[in-house]
């Protein structure tokens, strides 16, 4: 195991050092002015200088490299353009608040889908099992924001069932925050729920048909023991291989949710930061969601090489 | 996967007129295999209803977005009429803030997404197969570089750094295009490579390289033929992201500016009236985007249940 870990943990470094340089070439590298391009050709001179400037645009190309990288590995990402406040100060507030929302996201849908995975795979190619993965297929492929506000329209305004605006007033709890969230919440299980059950189902329809599970099955073994002790063991890799894949999409289509719902995370920080052409805050946001990407996806890989000693053995050989 | 027809036994048939040394490679033989087996699958999608009921959703939208303001009831851009009038006879889907007719928007609006996302989609398949023939085939070390790259630009979220890019670059279509088919090209690679590695020690890659075919010849006269199943799944899937992605960005502002009948840029102008009980300015355009998006990937999935069980 350790072998895996210390593989796996370098392949995640040298794809972190590539992702800060991905960003540092889209903003710094492309031909031409930052600042002229990004306040327009009547701004003034001594602005688009001044910009250029706290940007770091003006500095030697390989020092603005050297910057990013060791922004991306002290998680220190310089100071706002807009307000001048450090980024951190900005964002990771704002991505507490975009992981409250996440987090409800997942504890809801995880269960539902693996469930609704299982349902279908015990009755594969019947009506019941093509109507939750078409199910799953459309309200997948429907953009966040769309669902986002049908929901609001629906379940907000018409029904009066949740509130309009997600941002919880100041002093409520982490329960009295809950009906401010939920409804965003449900927005995101919408668009994540298909993925995840498709997984789960093809994970179990695998299983189903291994010879382990009619070897347990001859054994005696009841219906519902069959599949706890062994066809979710087994069918679980693949879905938590796109649970964690999934995190790194949620912060994407979060901005669609937080804009209709007009909750104050990471997603409407980004927003406002491309309202006030803020790249440092837009730089620093993008890093550290490639940064949580990796750690969910490592931490997903380690889960099933703990889960699996097949996987583990694989790296060793 | 993708290719029975290597260990298929080999029929030819009467009419083909080949010169017998053409016959002896395998390459044509399979050419013609191939060819039988592509016409089988195109029937076999075509009968399915989920890519009838995709085909003739994605159409309307298109016959709409060509003919634009000559097959609108009113003017995209006319706010003459009273706003915020409900859905009514005269105006089936309502008028928007400005009195604007929100049918006629809708219907003008199909032609933005389906300007950018195809394109953006078949730029991002074009270069992806390109990057992973090369991956797939040369192998070794720059396999091992772009493989890395690929990883670090998959842990990106596509929303994320269009974001950044159309900050840094401007919001222009081509900018929206290019950015959306730099994000898809690592996508599509992975998983043109991975349909090339199965395909590139097989007795036809090996005759190829046999009778002296340089690597580009072998890339893409030998392997690209025989790969091109996973290939067009993998366009018609990315379509549907190119889409979504697309919708997503003109929503949060990074693409068309208002007053463009785009759906995104409608929802966004609109979304806030919800709550004062003004439904159908945001409702339909809405409906649009997820009639269109549910439709390619009903196209896609249809191809690709098919493509798979070949």
């Amino acid at each position: 195991m350790g072998r895996y870990v210390l593989k796996r943990a370098k392949s995640a470094l040298i794809t972190l050092w590539l992702l800060a340089t991905i960003v540092f070439l889209i903003v710094s590298v492309l031909p031409g002015d930052v600042g002229r391009r990004v306040l327009g050709p009547f701004a003034l001179k001594e602005d688009v200088a001044k910009f250029n400037h706290q940007l770091g645009t003006d500095r030697p190309l390989i020092r603005q490299y050297f910057t990013t990288i060791r922004r991306l590995f002290t998680l220190s990402f310089g100071n706002s353009y807009q307000s001048g406040r450090s980024v951190n100060s900005v964002i990771f507030p704002a991505l507490g608040r975009s992981g409250k929302l996440a987090i409800l996201a997942f504890v809801l849908t995880i269960p539902l889908s693996i469930a609704a995975g299982i349902y279908a795979a015990r009755r594969k190619d019947n009506i019941s099992d093509r109507v939750v993965v078409t199910t799953g297929l459309a309200t997948s492929s429907i953009p966040e924001f769309v669902t986002a506000a049908v929901l609001l329209s629906v379940f907000c305004v018409h029904w009066k069932l949740g509130h309009v605006y997600a941002n919880p007033p100041a002093n409520a709890s982490l329960i009295g925050e809950l009906p401010y969230l939920i409804t965003p919440a449900i927005a995101m299980m919408i668009a994540y729920f298909g993925y995840i059950t498709r997984m789960a189902r093809a994970g179990v329809i695998k299983g189903l048909g291994a010879d382990y599970a009619r070897t347990a099955t001859m054994k005696g073994l009841s219906r519902g023991d069959v599949m706890r002790k062994h066809i979710l063991r087994n069918a679980l890799a693949p879905t938590i291989t796109v649970i964690s894949v999934q995190i790194g999409y949620l912060f994407g289509g979060i901005i669609g949710v937080e804009k209709v719902f007009n909750y104050s995370g990471l997603g409407i920080t980004m927003l406002n930061a491309v309202k006030s052409r803020d790249i440092p805050v837009l730089q620093g946001a993008v890093l550290l969601v490639g940064l949580i990407y990796m750690v969910s996806t490592l931490l997903a890989d380690l889960l099933i090489a703990y889960l699996n000693p097949r996987v583990r053995l694989e790296t060793n050989r | 996967m993708s290719d029975s027809a290597n260990d298929a036994p080999v029929s030819l048939p009467d009419d083909l007129d080949l010169p017998p040394d053409v016959v002896a490679l395998s390459g044509a033989v399979q050419l013609s295999e191939r060819k039988q087996a592509r016409k089988e699958n195109w029937r076999l999608i075509r009968r399915r209803p989920a890519f009838i009921v995709g085909v003739i959703i994605v159409l309307i939208w298109v016959v709409c977005a060509l003919l634009g303001d000559r097959i609108t009831p009113h003017s995209p851009l006319d706010f003459r009429v009273k706003p915020h009038l409900s859905p009514r006879s005269a105006y089936p889907f309502g008028t928007d803030i400005s009195g604007r007719d929100v049918l006629s928007r809708v219907m003008a609006g199909a032609k933005d997404v389906l300007k950018v996302a195809p394109l953006a989609a078949l730029l991002g398949v074009f270069f992806g197969v390109i990057v992973g023939l090369v991956m797939g085939y040369i192998g070794g070390w720059l396999d091992n570089i772009l493989s890395r790259i690929v990883e670090a630009f998959l842990a990106l979220p596509v929303l994320l750094v269009a974001l950044l890019a159309v900050t840094t670059l401007g919001v222009t279509t081509g900018v929206v295009t290019g950015v959306v088919a730099a994000l898809f090209t690592p996508v599509v690679a992975r998983t043109v490579r991975s349909a090339v590695i199965s395909e590139r020690d097989l007795d036809y890659v090996t005759s190829a390289k046999l009778r002296g075919e340089s690597a580009f010849f072998v890339m893409f006269r030998e392997i690209l033929p025989n790969v091109s199943g996973p290939i067009i799944v993998e366009l018609t899937v990315r379509i549907g992201y190119a889409v979504f992605t697309v919708a997503t960005l003109s929503f949060v502002g990074a693409g068309p500016q208002p007053p463009s009948p785009d759906w995104g840029v409608q929802v966004s102008d609109s979304f806030r009236s919800i709550s004062a009980g003004i439904w159908w300015t945001t409702m339909f355009p809405a409906a649009a985007i997820a009639s269109l998006v549910i439709a390619v990937n009903l196209i896609a999935d249809s191809v690709q249940s098919v493509v798979e069980a070949s």
